[in-house]
Parts: structure tokens; C-alpha cells; sequence
């Protein structure tokens, strides 16, 4: 027996447009004069029915009449013909705080507003602690609700309707109020009531929110509902049915399938879902919000079968956004840039990029892992991995044996400090997100007049062979020795000991001190990558110095052998240079060829990079330890002399380091005249 | 089981007559709340809160009292009335009534529109929108025949006993007769916004077409005197003629004239009946219109 029957709904509004200034519209004289008849068919003959415990989402474009149907559903208008029955009570969230008086207490107005939705006074009795305690109101509930913030008076108007315990509730819209955490609170309650078996009708232009929580969608088109087989065959069939629309541009070439809808792109290979309902938006920070790409005002200037460029205006910034977007062997190539009309000031800008949950590992670059799975109990959003600086590639895989095939983006960013991380979403929403964000440090966030590119990104699909391929091809080298891994990226290496991190921060890396300068090789412009067979070389050439360092590793027993080579274009010196481990800070004890120690605990008021050892004379070795880690050791071949110290760093980078440092004899400085130097020459291991 | 207030409706039930009354006794506890609202909301910030309820008419009252019993002494005198102080009175027992009828009639007939907030967004029966605008305006007429009857027995003692039955049978045909009106005109004033103008202006027109200052022999008398003497049904043809004249007839002399009841009694029924189902049919529409 269904909850809801619509049988043959139809519903016509008179017009009530025109009619003279003075003498007032809709009234008497026009009717008799005859304006004002023209009529507009809002719903035209919608049969459906809605069984107990369904949760029903209706989507549509604006004006397809989805309020309309509600409003008929709830009784607060009737259809020009047709008949709709419903069994239970009905209660509207149409808008909240409807019923609430500004001079009443909040108290009075619980009492009013669940009056208003049908319950009595003894009902709200039962419940008016529970209200209270949602709405999180506090011992505001006897103050007048003008004295209320407006998020306090959406919270007690929600709370109320989400306790009046209907058997229907209409629910129109209104999760786009209040804080984040509210709207989660919000959703978590729908997600309550439908286990309850409450049935619930949804309308919302937010697509994801209607994907995950609705268990049928219907598509309301211009007065006719349309219902196709599944949620997502019903959204994805408005995603392009309104395609024609400004703002909105769906694109194809070989298989691959993107949709540009008011400022938020999804995409699809073959049937299959790359991106989840919520797609990929982009959002700046202003003045304690976000303002995202999905607010904006869209143009598509450009439309060709495979792409498309669009202009997105902010309706709150003085920013434009413009997109290009273009699908190239099936890849899609997305150019993310702004143009801003006067100088503003964005603490943070990011793109968020909603990956389905199906998507279970994921690779940066050489970096793995699996990303926790979601739970019910999951209510706000886990990260994953911390802000790293942007990767070239992150991957997203499907679980071993699926057909689903990898996501991969890659990444070409003009900009500095950008990051990117991983982060798990709440249950409800039941999503991956990839955050790629650039935060501007304090003071620094101004924007002047100008355009700005902001991101290139191609997001495309793989097999977790190309996700590896794709991380060397990054210009770096993954090399295997034993349960060890090194991955060499840009004059820093990490190291791995069977897939857990040993390395922090700067790694395995060098640096050359000239004056009181310090050249680490991670600042280095690398180029000339070389592989052969099992070891590499690469190049690294000082943007200050006239140096390069020739840097070649290859595996060898329970480690790597690594020889750093330095060349001098021209005649310098240098006051001295060093090769540092920078372990993580479980490691505890350190052991050279002349003493051991023990690292002190590091405390905040440390300074940076304290040496532990007492001992500076050339060493052949310094090993650490730590309790479940491998056994670290750094090796000098005996080429130079090199002092081997152990070191504390600072609280902030809170690293332990062993370092084969090398000074000049007594007074002279390191002289390199033009050709090649040793550097360093020995090996890393880790057993 | 269906819980008490589960509902079982279909659009088309939605404009029954039938379920008038069932409706608004589910609704009875919205529609104290509402009243409860206005009365409240009003005197809020007020420092001396509800006592304004009282001290507005008293005031009121004590301007009267002062003007017909000391200004106009000797005008009130012509007119066969022996003290300024029982002229005071007098006018009173027309105007408590006169005032429930006038601001009733006025604040309902545009509840409608000022509630569309309401009336837009949730559904509860619609007749509790004007019925609560005329329990706002019953609260003051309690207030008002209270004070009303602290005045008659200060200035003049205790009224006749006929007072008694006569004074709730007239106030309760008058309560009917606004219902009924309200429920017409704020229906009317959702689809036409001239009607409320309309209201307001007859209002303004019935206060003199009521003797509230006057009996109803001074016009009697004056159409008499004109060879006009048919077109005195017309003037009783206003309700509240009767009703005010049927009060004044109880607290004053003692005996009633009964049958200048009937045609109030009957113009109630009529208006309720009427103004319920025009109501009722037109309801559903109401939410488009506002």
C-alpha cells in the first residue's frame, strides 16, 4: 500500500504578470478587462506513487515544477486536476522557521512551529529535550529568536521538523543552510529517519546529496516526470537532457565522457562513474567561506563536440573563473585559471575532486596505500595522507580484480605551495577526495588586477601498471634491493623498508655550504635522467653555484650504493658539504665507528639541528636504531674523509638524522677548480 | 492502528464541509497558540506587559466618563437621558461590542494575507488563521466587559437581572455573525485586495449606522418626521443595530424586545454557513492566490 499516491496531477497557475501601476495588478479591473488570463501548466498529469520507507529524490532544472509537487504533496495547494492521497502525517520542510515569531523565545516557538506541523502540545513535551539538545541551542531556548544568530534560528527550525516525527517528510532544499557542520548533523538525522522507515521526499539541486541518499530518483521536465531505472541513470539522463542549457556542455571522444554543469565537471568512461555524483568543483576562501565554482555565474563561450571554454563569474569575488576543458585520447585536459578584476585577498584556493568510493588504493607518485573503508559511524571527513606539495600524479584504484579501471590525474602546476592530500568523506556522502589547495601564508594572500593560471590537470584511466610506469616517467626512480626501497625524486631519495616509511621531510639527500649558504640538492634543477638496468643517474645543476652534482645509485647487498659526484664549471669554494639521513623520530639510539648514544627526546625549545656526538673525527659508518625499525646505516668507502654525526632536529621537523659531513683541513675552505670531485661515495642500508 | 493524529486525506477531501469541524478541533491547541502569540507579541517590551490590555480601554472609558458626564452635560440632558454619568455608561454598552465587531472584522479579514508565510508553506486547516485573529480581538472584549462592569457598578449598581441571559445570547450571535463575515471576507480579500479597503470603510460607515451614541428612536423619530418612516427596516437591517439594541434594552430597562434578535440570529447563521463553505471550497486555492 503505497504512502503517497499522485494520480494523474496536473496543476495550471494563472499568470499574474502585466496589469497598470495605479490601479494594482490581479485585482478586479484586470479580471474584468480580461489581462491576466494567460495560464501556465506547471505539472502535467504525474502518475507515481511512494511506498512506506522510500526515500525519493525529485531533480529538474528551475521552474520544472518540483516545489509545486511538493506543495501539492503537502497540502498546501491543490492540483487543477488530478487527485493525491496521503497516508499519514506530512510534515514540510519547504522552509524552515516558517511559523517562527522573531519576539517569542525559542521555547514558544518549538511549541508554535511543531503546532503548525500538526503535534500537540504533550507530543513536543516528549520530545523537547531532544529538540533542544540538536539544535545545540543551549540555554538560548528562553531568549527571543531575534536575538538568535541566523544559523541558530535554521538549527531550531530544523530540529523541530526532524522531531515532529511524521510519516512523510518533504524535504525541499533545505540542507544548503547552516555550517558545514550542521548541514552533516542535518544529513545524518535524514539518514536516521530512513532507517526508520520514515518516507521522505527530496528535492535539492545538489546531486551528490540526492545519489546518496536516495533510493529511487525521478526527473521532473518541464511539467512531465521522467524515471529511469537507477538513481544515477536518472541524474546522469539530467545531466544531459539539460545540456543545451548556458553553463552547462557535455563532451566526448573515444569513450570517454564529461559533463560541464555550473561549475562542476563529471566525468564517465564506458559506463563506469571516474568522478562520484559530487564531481570535481573548485573553491577559493574569502572572509571566513568558500565560494565555489557551482555559485558562479557560468558562460560557455566555446563549444566543440570534444570540449569547451567556460567563464564562471563569482557572484560574491571579483574573480571570473575560465575553464578550458578538452578530452585528447580520451584523457581529459582541464586548464584551470582566473582572471581578477581588483586586488582581493583568498587565504586558500582549492580544487576538490570527489572520486567514487569504489576507488580503494591510491598511488602519488611512488607513495601507496588503501584508503580506510567507510563506515556508518563516520561522520565527518578523515584525512587519509597529510598536505604534501603537489605530486605530478596521484592515482585511484579499484580493488585488486576489478573491472573498473584506475583513475589517474596528473598534475602540472605553475604555482608554489600548492598541496595535495587524501581524505575519506562522511558516510553519507561515501566518496574519495582528492584536495589539491593552495594556501597563501598570512598577509600574503593578496590578489592583484590580472589572470592567473592555476592548475593544468589531465585526468584519465589506467591499469596499476601505467600508474607505475607513470610515477618513473615523473623523472623518478624507484630501485629495489631486498625489502628496501629507495625512490629517488629530485635530489631527495625515500626510503621504505617494506612499504613503511623510514624517511621524513628532506630523506636521504645533500647539501653544499658556500658562505653561510646552504645548496641542498632538492633545490637543485635535475635534469639528464639516465637509467641503466638496475642503477640511474641524474643531474642536478645549482641555480646559484656554478656546480652540478652527478648523483648515480644502484642496489647492492641489504642497501644501495650511491656515489654523489660534484662538477665545477668554474673554480669556487665551498666551506663544507654533507650526505643526510633524515629518519623518522621512533628512531632512538645512534652508534658511529667511535662511539653510541642515545637521541634525547625532543622538546620545543630545541634549536635546529643539534648534534648529539662528541666525537668529530672521519668515521667509516653511523647506524641508527629504533624499536620494530630496520637498522639504518650510512657508509663512507673510505675515497674521503667524512665525520659521521648523529643529529636531533628541531621540534617543528621533530626528525632524527645520521650525516656524513665533510669540513676542510683545519683553516682552508673546500677548493673545487673546474672538472670532476668526489662528493660522497659509499652506501645506505637498512636491514 | 492509525495514531490519533495520523491523517488519511486525498486533495479532493481536502474542501469538504464535513471535515470543518474535525479540522479545527485537531487544531484547537495551534489556534490558543496563536491567539497566545498575538496577545503576547503585543505587549512583550512593553515594561508594564499585559496591564496594557487593561489600562488601554480603561483609559478609554475614563475619557468618556469625563467628557459626557462633565463637557457634554447639558447636550446629553436634551436627549432624555437624566445624568452625564449614566450617558457614559450608556456609551459604553454600545461600544465594547461595537469595538470586538470593528477590530475582529478588520484584523481577520486580512489575516489571511499577512500570514501567507504561513499559509504558504505548511498546511494546517486555514479557518484557524482568522478564527485566532478573532480570539485576539475576543481577548479584549473579555477585558473590556470586565471593566465595563466595574464601571456600571461604580456609576450606577447592579444592572437588571435580564442583563444576565441576554448580554451572552447577544455576544454570542455577534461572535457567530463575525465568524461567519471573517471567513467570507479574508477569502475574499486573498483572491481582491480591495476588500479589506472595502471592510475598513463600511466599518467606518457602520459605527454611525449603529447607535452606539444614540438610541435607535432618535433615528426612528427623525425618519418619522420625514414621511420616511418605511426605510426604518433598512437601518435595523445592520445587525449590530439589533445586538447593541438588545444589550442597552437589558442593562437599562429590564425587558428585551426579543424580536430584534431575529433577524442578527438569522443573519449569523446565514453569514457562518455561507462563509464556511465558501471558505472551505475556496481554501485549497488560497495559497496561489496569496
Amino acid at each position: 500500500m503505497p504512502v503517497i499516491r499522485v494520480d494523474r496531477v496536473s496543476k495550471r497557475y494563472r499568470s499574474r504578470a502585466g496589469g497598470r501601476a495605479l490601479l494594482g495588478r490581479g485585482g478586479l479591473f484586470d479580471r474584468l478587462r480580461g489581462v491576466g488570463r494567460e495560464t501556465q501548466l506547471v505539472l502535467d498529469g504525474i502518475t507515481f506513487s511512494v511506498e512506506k520507507g522510500e526515500s525519493l529524490g525529485i531533480i529538474g532544472a528551475n521552474g520544472s515544477g518540483k516545489s509545486t509537487l511538493l506543495k501539492i504533496i503537502a497540502g498546501v495547494t491543490v492540483p487543477s486536476s488530478g487527485n493525491v492521497r496521503v497516508e499519514g502525517r506530512v510534515a514540510s520542510l519547504l522552509e524552515l522557521g516558517a511559523g517562527f515569531h522573531p519576539m517569542l523565545t525559542g521555547r514558544e516557538n518549538v511549541y508554535l512551529n511543531a503546532g503548525l506541523l500538526g503535534m500537540r502540545h504533550a507530543q513536543v513535551e516528549e520530545r523537547f529535550d531532544d529538540i533542544v539538545a540538536f539544535s545545540g541551542i543551549g540555554e538560548h531556548i528562553d531568549s527571543p529568536v531575534e536575538t538568535y544568530s541566523s544559523g541558530m534560528y535554521v538549527r531550531i527550525a530544523f530540529a523541530v521538523a526532524a522531531h515532529t516525527n511524521p510519516d512523510v517528510f518533504l524535504i525541499d532544499e533545505v540542507l544548503a543552510v547552516g555550517d558545514e557542520q550542521f548541514q552533516r548533523r542535518c544529513r545524518n538525522r535524514i539518514g536516521e529517519l530512513m532507517e526508520q522507515g520514515k518516507t521522505i521526499l527530496f528535492v535539492s539541486h545538489d546531486l551528490g546529496i540526492v545519489n546518496t541518499l536516495c533510493n529511487r530518483v525521478v526527473l521532473l521536465s518541464q511539467g512531465k516526470l521522467i524515471e529511469r531505472e537507477s538513481p544515477r541513470d536518472a541524474i546522469d539522463f539530467y545531466l544531459r537532457q539539460v545540456g543545451a542549457e548556458n553553463g552547462l556542455h557535455s563532451f566526448s571522444q573515444g569513450g570517454t565522457e564529461a559533463i560541464l554543469c555550473d561549475g562542476r565537471v563529471s566525468l564517465f568512461r564506458e559506463g563506469h562513474e571516474l568522478s562520484a555524483p559530487g564531481g570535481f568543483v573548485f573553491q577559493m576562501y574569502n572572509l571566513g567561506r568558500w565560494h565555489t565554482s557551482t555559485e558562479a555565474d557560468w558562460q560557455i563561450t566555446v563549444r566543440t563536440p570534444r570540449g569547451c571554454i567556460a567563464r564562471g563569474r563569482m557572484p560574491r569575488l571579483p574573480i571570473t573563473l575560465l575553464w578550458r576543458l578538452d578530452i585528447v585520447d580520451g584523457e581529459l585536459q582541464w586548464e584551470m585559471g582566473y582572471e581578477c578584476e581588483r586586488a582581493i585577498e583568498i587565504d586558500a584556493t582549492e580544487l576538490r575532486m570527489l572520486l567514487p568510493s569504489s576507488m580503494t588504493r591510491w598511488a602519488c607518485d611512488d607513495l601507496s596505500g588503501a584508503f580506510p573503508e567507510l563506515r556508518p559511524e563516520d561522520t565527518a571527513f578523515t584525512p587519509v595522507t597529510t598536505p604534501e606539495p603537489l605530486c605530478e600524479m596521484a592515482a585511484f584504484l579499484p580493488p585488486e580484480g576489478s573491472d573498473h579501471p584506475a583513475v589517474i590525474a596528473r598534475m602540472k602546476c605553475p604555482r608554489p605551495r600548492i598541496t595535495g592530500d587524501l581524505i575519506n568523506t562522511d558516510y553519507i556522502t561515501g566518496c574519495r577526495l582528492f584536495r589539491i589547495a593552495e594556501h597563501s601564508p598570512r598577509g600574503a594572500a593578496t590578489l592583484v588586477e590580472g589572470a592567473y593560471d592555476w592548475l593544468s590537470l589531465r585526468v584519465g584511466t589506467g591499469t596499476p601498471e601505467t600508474v607505475r610506469l607513470m610515477g618513473e616517467q615523473a623523472g623518478k626512480f624507484v630501485l629495489q634491493s631486498g625489502g628496501l626501497t629507495a625512490c629517488f625524486d629530485r635530489g631527495k631519495v625515500r626510503l621504505a623498508k617494506d612499504g613503511v616509511q623510514i624517511t621524513k621531510h628532506l630523506h636521504l639527500y645533500a647539501s653544499l655550504r658556500v658562505g653561510s649558504l646552504w645548496n641542498d640538492s632538492t633545490a637543485l634543477r635535475w635534469e639528464r635522467f639516465e637509467r641503466d638496468g638496475e642503477s640511474f643517474t641524474a643531474e642536478g645543476v645549482s641555480r646559484r653555484f656554478p656546480f652540478r652534482l652527478i648523483w648515480t645509485m644502484r642496489p647492492c647487498e641489504k642497501g644501495f650504493a650511491m656515489i654523489i659526484e660534484l662538477e665545477a664549471t668554474e673554480a669556487f669554494e665551498a666551506d663544507e658539504h654533507q650526505t643526510s639521513i633524515v629518519l623518522v623520530p621512533e628512531y632512538r639510539s645512534w652508534r658511529t665507528e667511535h662511539e653510541k648514544g642515545v637521541y634525547p627526546d625532543i622538546e620545543p625549545g630545541d634549536g635546529d639541528w643539534n648534534h648529539i656526538n662528541r666525537t668529530y673525527s672521519p668515521a667509516a659508518f653511523a647506524e641508527a636504531t629504533g624499536p620494530g625499525l630496520p637498522t639504518v646505516r650510512i657508509e663512507a668507502d673510505g675515497q674521503l674523509p667524512h665525520w659521521m654525526t648523529a643529529i636531533n632536529t628541531s621540534a617543528l621537523e621533530n626528525a632524527r638524522v645520521l650525516q656524513a659531513l665533510r669540513i676542510p683541513d683545519r683553516t682552508a675552505m673546500l677548493r673545487f677548480a673546474p672538472g670532476r670531485h668526489p662528493y660522497f661515495s659509499g652506501c645506505v642500508r637498512a636491514e | 492502528m492509525p495514531r490519533m493524529n495520523s491523517l488519511v486525506y486525498t486533495n479532493a477531501q481536502q474542501g469538504q464541509l464535513r471535515r470543518l469541524i474535525p479540522d479545527i478541533v485537531r487544531g484547537r491547541e495551534l489556534l490558543r497558540d496563536l491567539v497566545l502569540k498575538d496577545v503576547k507579541v503585543r505587549y512583550r517590551y512593553a515594561a508594564m506587559g499585559l496591564l496594557w490590555a487593561v489600562l488601554e480601554p480603561l483609559f478609554m472609558m475614563l475619557v468618556l466618563t469625563f467628557v459626557f458626564s462633565v463637557v457634554f452635560r447639558t447636550r446629553v440632558e436634551e436627549l432624555g437621558i437624566d445624568s452625564g454619568r449614566k450617558y457614559a455608561v450608556f456609551v459604553l454598552s454600545g461600544l465594547v461590542p461595537w469595538q470586538f465587531f470593528s477590530t475582529a472584522l478588520s484584523t481577520a479579514t486580512r489575516s489571511l494575507v499577512d500570514n501567507r508565510a504561513l499559509v504558504k508553506k505548511v498546511y494546517f486547516a486555514r479557518e484557524i488563521i482568522p478564527l485566532s485573529a478573532i480570539g485576539v480581538a475576543a481577548v479584549n472584549l473579555a477585558i473590556g466587559t470586565l471593566l465595563f462592569a466595574v464601571v456600571h457598578g461604580t456609576l450606577i449598581g447592579m444592572p437588571h437581572a435580564a442583563a444576565f441571559f441576554w448580554l451572552p445570547v447577544a455576544v454570542l450571535i455577534e461572535l457567530a455573525l463575525v465568524v461567519g463575515l471573517a471567513l467570507l471576507f479574508s477569502c475574499a480579500h486573498a483572491a481582491f485586495r480591495d476588500v479589506g479597503h472595502i471592510v475598513d470603510a463600511a466599518l467606518l460607515f457602520g459605527f454611525y449606522a449603529t447607535p452606539i451614541f444614540y438610541w435607535p428612536g432618535i433615528v426612528h423619530s427623525a425618519l418619522a418626521e420625514r414621511g420616511l418612516d418605511a426605510y426604518y427596516p433598512a437601518y435595523l437591517a445592520n445587525p449590530m443595530a439589533g445586538i447593541v439594541t438588545v444589550c442597552r434594552q437589558a442593562l437599562f430597562a429590564g425587558t428585551v424586545d426579543a424580536a430584534l434578535l431575529a433577524w442578527p440570529a438569522v443573519a449569523a447563521v446565514l453569514s457562518l454557513v455561507i462563509g464556511a463553505a465558501v471558505f472551505r471550497r475556496r481554501t485549497a486555492l488560497l495559497a496561489d492566490a496569496l
